[in-house]
């Protein structure tokens, strides 16, 4: 599903992803961990293609398509999901609105009827209740005045909706008390099937007790330096990220 | 020659060019050449007149210097000649108003075509007792003693050019008279319809709207066109509230792409008195708007918004003019625009505070969205405050539409123009909900939609 070969990216004049390999494929799910400025975040963003990277080399195919052809509304309609660590608060824009607008333009880019007023709030209320979620989110504006655990919720509600094959989800994990943790886990647990991969972004091993990954990458310097099943998680979670970075470097 | 002199000749033929102009409109207007019937016993409106003419006379004309008309050139008004529209229009049906109609709005409608009032495509209604609706040129004829002393008495004194040309040259408009405790439950709409003629013609409604003490009532003003005529409106609104009354007034401009358009608003308010205006500006290449306010009595409210496009070409000026001369009263501007391709737009509000006014709140906003590197805003905020116990704030942002923002509705699949446009409407959307009418609020957030579609915003 997702080729990722010998990606280097810089920020300005600084290489933070040194060649990067990475295969995933269909229904698996890949946790990326390592310490800070390791380039996680720099990995899901270039993959979705926010501004203010540039790419020097290597190449990332979604299921054979080059996603760095594509402007980042086209690789959301080929699939590719990122769920945000910071989700963008949007005032005056209201939610069910904005989900309407972004299910609607991915329907369209598949030749696919767009959605009515009706046959919209139907799935909305069968995706809210799978998520075990309510329906106090949609009439605000996306993200406006919500709390760290209702941002980290609605991304999880959007991913639903828009149904990715390729969903990122960016230290998602952050900035949620334990509760809210499992509310967001057991959401992207229900979401899990053969055809959709994800990728797990996290600095902490915490996230992956409640989500479980078919492998555990370390990310160091820009590039996957260890890669393991779910057991390498709890080793790093022992003795941190320090005995497998500092070896690499001796 | 010195750039220097060349500026200073060039407003000197301005003002030359300016005054002769207002020479001839004035001349035009004299009251046996207009539509209100010289005939009838309306001396003291010869009198206003005659008085309206010498002020224009004697008034400077304003040039690139003077203060009020510093960032809104007048040289491309005058260079389009407008002279004065002569006959009422009559060849238009019903039919060819329904395309410019509100979807769904419920109102008592009254429609003026080229500054005439039509009673053949107006649909009044039954008005609820207490209720006077009317054209202007009418109520001058048949009733002109309910008009003395109320016509004229706030767009007096202290206005500027335009109102005072209105007042030698005004010929119709509508009057809106509600006694004492009335209640219009349904909004009444004025529609000014203009259509192009052969020369550029220049119309002047004036409207009168005075509510009684108690009194409440929702207006709906639109200025329309059919098709892109050249064409410029310069209109009058006085409006007096009486204590404790209410008046919501929501005001669309949607002139022509090509038309000049004037509004000065003169409202005075009585005790308890609450006012509530949303200015939303879309149309013409050239249009200036000013609101002036005082106040007559203490703990009186007025609620001025606004939101304003400007394209390419465009000139979008709001003034405001709010005099708290009195304790205890409240007012608040709060005005949103969004500016692109070679749009231009100029906020300047003023609050006055007296020394007596104590315990005035004043809260005065301009926040500017602009979307290319071409359009420009001049924002002028001022608070005078002579008055030492009072709360008064003023703020002024003009910015961008942020990367963050757009990247995030584009990471949903959503096209980036259809995210600016989104982004866009969620920045106007806070002054489009404080119109208290659903078919207007999706009427304008519609309109605005279309806008921008058609807006370069890349």
């Amino acid at each position: 599903m997702l080729s990722v070969k010998g990606l280097k990216a810089n920020v300005g004049d600084k290489e933070i992803l040194r060649g990067l390999d990475l295969e995933v494929a269909p229904g698996e799910i890949h946790a990326i961990m390592g310490p800070n400025g390791s380039g996680k975040s720099t990995f899901a963003h270039v993959l979705s293609g926010r501004e203010g990277y540039e790419v020097t080399a290597g190449s990332a195919k979604l299921d054979g398509t080059d996603l760095f052809e594509l402007e980042p509304e086209e690789r959301a309609r080929l699939g590719l999901f990122l769920a945000f660590q910071y989700p963008v608060e949007l005032p005056g824009v209201n939610n069910m609105y904005f989900l309407k607008a972004a299910l609607n333009a991915i329907r369209k880019s598949r030749g696919e009827d767009e959605f009515d007023a009706v046959s919209f709030m139907r799935l909305m209320k069968e995706k809210l209740k799978v998520l075990h979620l309510d329906d106090s989110l949609l009439k605000r504006p996306v993200n406006f005045g919500f709390s760290g655990g209702e941002k980290k919720r609605n991304e999880i509600f959007q991913m639903a909706m828009l149904e990715p094959k390729l969903a990122i989800l960016d230290e998602t994990d952050s900035g949620l008390d334990i509760d809210a943790l499992r509310i967001v886990a057991d959401g992207v647990n229900a979401l899990r099937s053969p055809e959709r991969s994800m990728i797990v972004v996290t600095h902490y091993q915490r996230l992956l007790d409640y989500i479980e990954p078919d492998y555990v990458h370390v990310l160091a310097k820009g590039q996957i330096i260890r890669s393991g099943g779910k057991e390498l998680a709890l080793e790093l979670e022992e003795k941190g990220y320090g005995w497998i970075v500092d070896g690499e470097a001796a | 020659m010195s750039a220097a002199t060349n500026s200073s000749r060039q407003q000197t033929e301005a003002a030359e060019a300016f005054a002769g102009w207002l020479h001839d409109l004035g001349e035009a207007a004299s009251p046996a050449g207009t539509g209100v019937d010289a005939e009838s016993a309306q001396g003291w409106l010869a009198a206003e007149r005659q008085q309206a003419a010498e002020r224009l006379r004697a008034q400077a004309v304003p040039t690139g210097k003077s203060e009020s008309w510093r960032y809104t050139g007048l040289r491309s008004l005058i260079d389009q000649g407008f002279i004065q529209v002569d006959e009422p229009l009559s060849a238009l049906t019903p039919e060819d108003i329904e395309e410019v109609l509100v979807p769904g709005l419920d109102a008592h409608r009254a429609v003026l075509v080229n500054g005439r009032y039509s009673a053949s495509l107006s649909e009044l209604g039954t008005l609820p007792r207490g209720v006077r609706v009317g054209s202007l040129s009418q109520m001058l004829e048949s009733d002109p003693d309910a008009l003395q002393g109320v016509l004229t008495r706030l767009a007096g004194e202290g206005s500027h050019l335009f109102a005072a040309l209105n007042t030698a040259a005004m010929q119709d408009g509508l009057v809106l008279l509600l006694e004492r405790g009335a209640l219009l439950e349904r909004p009444i709409e004025i529609i000014h319809l203009s259509v192009g003629m052969e020369e550029p013609r220049v119309a002047q409604p004036r409207h009168l709207i005075s509510l009684g003490d108690g009194a409440q009532a929702q207006v709906i003003e639109r200025y329309i066109s059919l098709g892109d005529a050249l064409y410029c409106t310069n209109s009058v609104l006085e409006i007096a509230l009486g204590r404790d009354a209410r008046l919501t007034h929501a005001r669309l401009q949607q002139e022509s792409p090509n038309a000049f358009h004037i509004t000065s608003l003169y409202l005075s308010q009585d005790a308890n008195s609450h006012y509530a205006g949303v200015n939303i500006g879309l149309g013409g290449i050239w249009a200036r708007t000013d609101l002036v306010t005082r106040f007559s009595g203490e703990h009186a409210e007025c609620d001025l918004q606004g939101l304003y496009l400007a394209g390419d070409k465009q000139l979008i000026d709001y003034h405001m003019d709010v005099r708290h001369g009195l304790p205890n009263c409240s007012s608040r501007e709060r005005f949103k625009g969004i500016l692109y391709g070679k749009g231009r737009a100029v906020f300047d509000g003023l609050v006055y505070v007296a020394r007596d006014a104590q315990k005035t709140d004043a809260a005065m906003s301009n926040r500017n969205l602009i979307l290319s590197e071409n359009a420009e805003v001049d924002t002028k905020p001022q608070l005078e405050i002579y008055a030492d116990d009072v709360k008064c704030s003023h703020g002024t942002t003009v910015g961008q539409i942020e990367p963050e923002a757009l990247f995030y509705l584009r990471s949903r699949g959503i096209s980036a123009s259809l995210a600016r446009r989104m982004l866009c409407l969620g920045f106007a959307g806070e002054i489009i909900d404080a119109l208290d009418s659903e078919a207007l609020r999706d009427y304008v957030t519609e309109q605005v939609g279309d806008r921008l579609e058609r807006a370069p915003l890349d």
